[in-house]
């Protein structure tokens, strides 16, 4: 029961990630014919999920608790640089539409779960 | 779901800005044979509100095109001055053309990503609807 809690945290932290960098893109493809405007993205959900259990406390009896904080990840966006055009720009559409594409595809991966896991919830508890 | 709203936000400014640009350029396509006429360049711009930056795009302030006026022979015409000549516009058709078409690649770029942005928020919706 617990574990399928974690499950829908990690569903909701993955989905929240995904639409943060629907965000980053879009700023940079409505910035892609400003001058100096640099191209930025996020790193990978499971970049930032491996680095933020990394820092769990150890367990060394079974009484202790332990949780992963997947809801407080926050990623920092960083500068993703592409081809330079001559008045600065970095953003390229091309690559912007391949990370356009990723973002949709994790994000119905974790509504996916999300969906799944509150359907078996409900089974659990009797209903259809 | 308040970051997929603000996503698409940003990608109206994106749409807004680049229909502004393709406005000036058939301005100065219409213009193209107007005696005297500079063309119109404008620029793209964070928008900035509080002195933060939203991410969002706008347009610059207008400026004309300091490059030489055409001189065109005509002694018949009014504007003509001792020599015969008139000063024409310095309109490039070419590169007129060549900027509508990357305002248009622009701005499907962004309807694309304001219709996928919809769609995820959409999505969200269907989950509670069940």
């Amino acid at each position: 029961m617990f574990e399928q809690l974690e499950l829908l945290r990690l569903a909701d932290a993955m989905a929240r990630h995904a639409s943060d960098r629907q965000s980053v893109i879009a700023r940079n493809v409505a910035n892609a014919d400003t001058p100096g405007y640099r191209s930025r993205d996020l790193p990978d959900f499971s970049e930032i999920y491996s680095a933020s259990s990394a820092k769990e406390m150890r367990a060394t009896r079974s009484g202790h608790l332990s949780e992963t904080n997947v809801q407080s990840i926050e990623a920092s966006s960083f500068d993703a640089p592409g081809a330079t055009s001559p008045n600065g720009n970095t953003v390229s559409l091309e690559v912007e539409m391949v990370r356009a594409a990723e973002v949709r595809q994790s994000y119905d991966i974790a509504l996916g779960v999300y969906s799944t896991s509150l359907d078996m919830l409900r089974s659990a508890l009797g209903r259809r | 779901m308040a970051g997929l709203i603000e996503t698409m936000g940003i990608s109206a400014s994106g749409m807004s800005s680049q229909s502004e640009r393709l406005r000036h350029v058939s301005e100065n396509v219409a213009n193209a044979d107007t005696p005297g006429y500079r063309r119109k360049i404008i620029s793209f711009e964070a928008a900035v509100k509080d002195g933060e930056s939203t991410g969002k795009v706008q347009t610059g302030s207008v400026k004309l095109d300091p490059s030489v006026l055409e001189r065109v022979f005509d002694p018949a015409h009014p504007l003509a001055d001792d020599s015969g000549h008139y000063d024409g516009s310095n309109v490039d058709l070419v590169l007129e053309l060549a900027d509508a078409r990357e305002a248009q690649r622009s701005y499907e770029a962004n309807l694309k990503l304001f219709d996928q942005a919809r769609q995820m928020s959409t999505k969200l919706l269907e989950l509670l609807r069940r």
